[in-house]
C-alpha cells in the first residue's frame, strides 16, 4: 500500500501539533510495512527530500507573497498540489490521500479528483473551536473550506469522540463518515537521565512547586484560568508558580494580569522550548494543567501522563476521555478558577494520591496511546476505504 | 482535435469581454469540426448544456465567502472546481479511448487549474493574455498584485504557447516578464471570424510538439 501524507508542517518545521502528529504516525505506518511519502512546505535548512525512518519526505516551495495567511495558505497548497502530481507521475501512482487538516486538505482534493483516488483527511481542529464561534469572514471562509473538505472526504478521522460529533454538526457532515482514531505518545522519549535540579533551578526556586502550562498563549488555551487560580492556590500555603510554554497573540495580556494581581514573579514565560528541555520540564514540573476551553485531543495531557507528572485539566473536549477522574488525573469544569486551584492543591498535598494517579496513567499510555496501535487502527482505515474504493465504480480509466 | 477550453466567464456571464471573446472562438472551433469542451466559473447555473455544439460545463466555487472580498482566495478556491471537472471530462474520454489535445485558459484566473491538469495528465497548455497585473493595477506593489504577477509569471513559464491581442500586449509581456519568452508569445487580433484559424494554427504548434 502506498500513501500520500499531505501536511503543512512537519519536523523541523512546527507550528503546532500537527507536525509532531504527522511525524509519529507516518513513521509508525512506515513501520508497519506501508509506503508512505509525505509532502511538506520547504524550511530554512531542511533538506528538499529525505527519507527519515522509511518515510519519503518532500519539501515542497511555499511562496511568501499575498495579501493575507489566507491567501499565502491556499497558494502553498496549490504548489504542493503541482509537486504532487509530478512526485504521483514520478512513483507510478499513489492508493491513498492522507491530508492533515484544512492547510493541507485542498492540495489534498485537488490531488483527490485530479488522480481519482480515494482522500483521508484527519481533522486536528476545527475553526469553529479554534475561536470558540465564527465572527467574522476569515473564519467563515475557514469554516466553508473545511466543510467543503470533509464533503470530499471519503472518510475523516478525527483523535476523539468528542471531536466527531463535533465536526458532524459545526462541518455538517454525517457521523458515518467519521472514524475515531486516537492521538499516540511515544513513552520512551521521556525516559532519560538528567541533571533534575539543574533544570529544575533553570524555572524555578528550589522552594517553590512548578506549575506547567504547555499550550499556545491563545484565549481557547485558557491561560486566563490558571492565572485566577493562583491567588487561590497561593493563600492554601502552597508556593507555586507558572511556568508557561509556548508563544502566542495573549501574550501581554497575560503579563499585564499577573502585574495587576501582583504576582509578576510567580509566572515565568518561557516562549519556544526545544524538544529536550520541555520533556526535561514535564519530569521536573509538579503538576501539568490544562486549563483549556476547547480542546479537540490535548496532546499536553498525553505527553505529561508519559513523563509521570500528575495532571489537572478542564473536562472539555478529548481531555474528557483521556482523563478520568481520580483515576489517571483530575477533571474540573471549564473556567472554574476556584476549581482548578482546588485540583492542584490536593494533588500538591496528598503525596499517595499523586503517586497512584501517576502509575495508572503510565499504564494507560503505555496501553492505549501507543503509536503502534495507533498505525494499526489507521491502516485499518485505510483498509476499509479501499475496499470500498475497489469494489466501487469512481476509478480513472487505466486502458488510454 | 479535442480542446479544453478554461475561461471564468462564458454567457450568459457577462464580467468584461472575455465571455464575448471566448463565446465566438468557442462557436467558430466548432464550426471548423474541432470538438470544445468549455469549462467555466458560473456560481448561479451549475450543470452541463450543449450550446450549439459546444459543450459548456458550469462549475460554482464551493466557498462563498472571502475575506476582503479577496479575488485571490476566490481564484484558488474557484481552480479546484474547474480542475475537476476538467479531470472528469479527461477521464470520460480516456473511457471512450479518445484523448484530450490541449486545454487553452484565460487570464490569470484560470492558469492554476491549467497548470495542475497539465502535470496531471500531461496535456499541453495554451494560455491568453487580455490584459496583464501590472496595467490594471497600475504597477503597484501590494501584496495582492505582486502575487497575481507571481501567477502570471507561473503561467508563462508553464504554457507551452501564450497567445495576446496585440503587438504591444506581447512587448509589455515580455517587458515584464522577461523577453526570454519572445519565442512562445503568438499575437491575434481578435477582429472578425477568421483568427480562429491562426489560434487553431497555435493548437497545431502545441499538439504537434514531441
Amino acid at each position: 500500500m502506498r500513501v500520500l501524507h499531505l501536511s503543512w508542517e512537519f519536523p523541523p518545521r512546527i507550528i503546532g501539533g500537527i507536525a509532531s502528529h504527522v511525524f509519529d504516525l507516518s513513521r509508525a505506518l512506515a513501520r508497519r510495512g506501508i509506503e508512505v511519502h509525505a509532502m511538506t512546505c520547504n524550511f530554512l535548512g531542511a533538506k528538499e527530500y529525505e527519507n527519515i525512518d522509511g518515510v519519503n519526505v518532500y519539501r515542497v516551495e511555499s511562496y511568501a507573497a499575498g495579501d493575507s495567511f489566507l491567501s499565502w495558505a491556499l497558494r502553498m497548497q496549490k504548489n504542493m498540489e503541482r509537486s504532487g502530481c509530478d512526485l504521483i507521475n514520478f512513483i507510478k501512482g499513489v492508493d491513498l490521500i492522507h491530508a492533515h487538516d484544512w492547510l493541507s486538505g485542498v492540495a489534498g482534493i485537488g490531488l483527490k479528483n485530479l488522480y481519482r483516488k480515494p482522500l483521508i483527511t484527519t481533522m486536528h481542529s476545527t475553526e469553529y473551536g479554534r475561536r470558540i464561534g465564527i465572527h467574522n469572514d476569515l473564519q467563515a471562509s475557514i469554516n466553508e473550506i473545511e466543510s467543503w473538505l470533509c464533503r470530499e472526504s471519503w472518510r475523516i478521522i478525527t483523535c476523539s469522540y468528542y471531536m466527531r460529533n463535533h465536526v458532524s454538526w459545526c462541518l455538517r457532515v454525517s457521523e458515518n463518515k467519521i472514524c475515531v482514531v486516537q492521538n499516540g505518545v511515544d513513552v520512551n522519549k521521556f525516559s532519560f537521565g538528567f541533571n533534575y535540579w539543574g533544570v529544575r533551578n533553570r524555572f524555578a526556586h528550589g522552594s517553590e512547586k512548578i506549575l506547567l502550562f504547555v499550550g499556545r498563549l491563545v484565549p481557547e488555551k485558557g491561560l486566563d484560568v490558571l492565572i485566577e487560580a493562583l491567588p487561590n492556590i497561593l493563600s492554601n500555603g502552597i508556593d507555586a508558580k507558572i511556568v508557561a510554554v509556548g508563544e502566542g497573540p495573549q501574550r501581554e495580556e497575560y503579563q499585564q494580569m499577573a502585574n495587576q494581581y501582583g504576582l509578576a514573579n510567580k509566572i515565568l514565560f518561557v516562549g519556544h522550548v526545544d524538544d529536550w528541555t520541555l520533556r526535561a520540564l514535564y519530569r521536573v514540573a509538579d503538576v501539568t494543567v490544562v486549563p483549556s476551553k476547547f480542546e479537540p485531543f490535548g496532546i499536553v495531557a498525553l505527553e505529561a501522563m508519559a513523563a509521570r507528572c500528575p495532571l489537572v485539566v478542564c473536562a472539555v473536549g478529548g481531555l474528557n476521555e483521556i482523563v478520568d477522574h481520580e483515576g489517571t488525573g483530575l477533571k474540573v469544569p471549564v473556567n472554574n478558577p476556584d476549581a482548578l486551584a482546588w485540583a492542584i492543591v490536593r494533588i500538591i498535598r496528598d503525596v499517595g494520591f499523586k503517586d497512584w494517579i501517576v502509575s495508572n496513567a503510565y499504564q494507560k499510555c503505555m496501553w492505549n496511546y501507543n503509536w503502534n496501535n495507533i498505525a494499526d487502527w489507521t491502516a485499518g482505515v485505510y483498509g476499509a476505504v479501499l475496499h470500498e474504493y475497489y469494489t466501487g465504480s469512481w476509478k480513472p480509466i487505466n486502458k488510454v | 482535435m479535442r480542446v479544453l477550453i478554461l475561461t471564468s466567464e462564458y454567457q450568459p456571464k457577462r464580467l468584461g469581454n472575455i465571455s464575448d471573446h471566448v463565446s465566438t472562438l468557442a462557436h467558430e472551433l466548432v464550426k471548423r469540426k474541432h470538438e470544445v469542451e468549455l469549462v467555466v466559473l458560473d456560481d448561479w447555473r451549475p450543470g452541463f448544456e450543449d450550446v450549439c455544439g459546444v459543450h459548456v460545463h458550469r462549475v460554482a466555487n464551493p466557498v462563498k465567502t472571502h475575506p476582503m472580498a479577496s479575488v485571490l482566495t476566490f481564484a484558488v478556491t474557484a481552480s479546484l472546481p474547474i480542475e475537476s471537472e476538467g479531470a472528469n471530462i479527461v477521464y470520460f474520454y480516456k473511457k471512450l479511448q479518445k484523448n484530450t489535445d490541449v486545454i487553452h485558459c484565460h487570464e490569470w484566473l484560470m492558469v492554476y487549474p491549467a497548470i495542475n491538469l497539465k502535470h496531471a495528465f500531461n496535456i499541453p497548455f495554451v494560455l491568453t493574455f487580455h490584459s496583464i497585473e501590472g496595467h490594471r493595477c497600475h504597477d503597484c506593489f501590494s501584496p495582492l498584485s505582486i502575487a497575481i504577477k507571481e501567477i502570471e509569471d507561473a503561467g508563462i513559464w508553464e504554457s507551452n504557447q501564450v497567445i495576446t491581442n496585440t503587438e504591444w500586449l506581447k512587448n509589455e509581456v515580455l517587458r515584464y516578464y522577461g523577453s526570454g519568452h519572445r519565442g512562445k508569445i503568438n499575437v491575434v487580433w481578435p477582429i472578425g471570424r477568421d483568427w480562429v484559424d491562426d489560434v487553431v494554427s497555435v493548437y497545431r504548434k502545441v499538439v504537434e510538439e514531441p
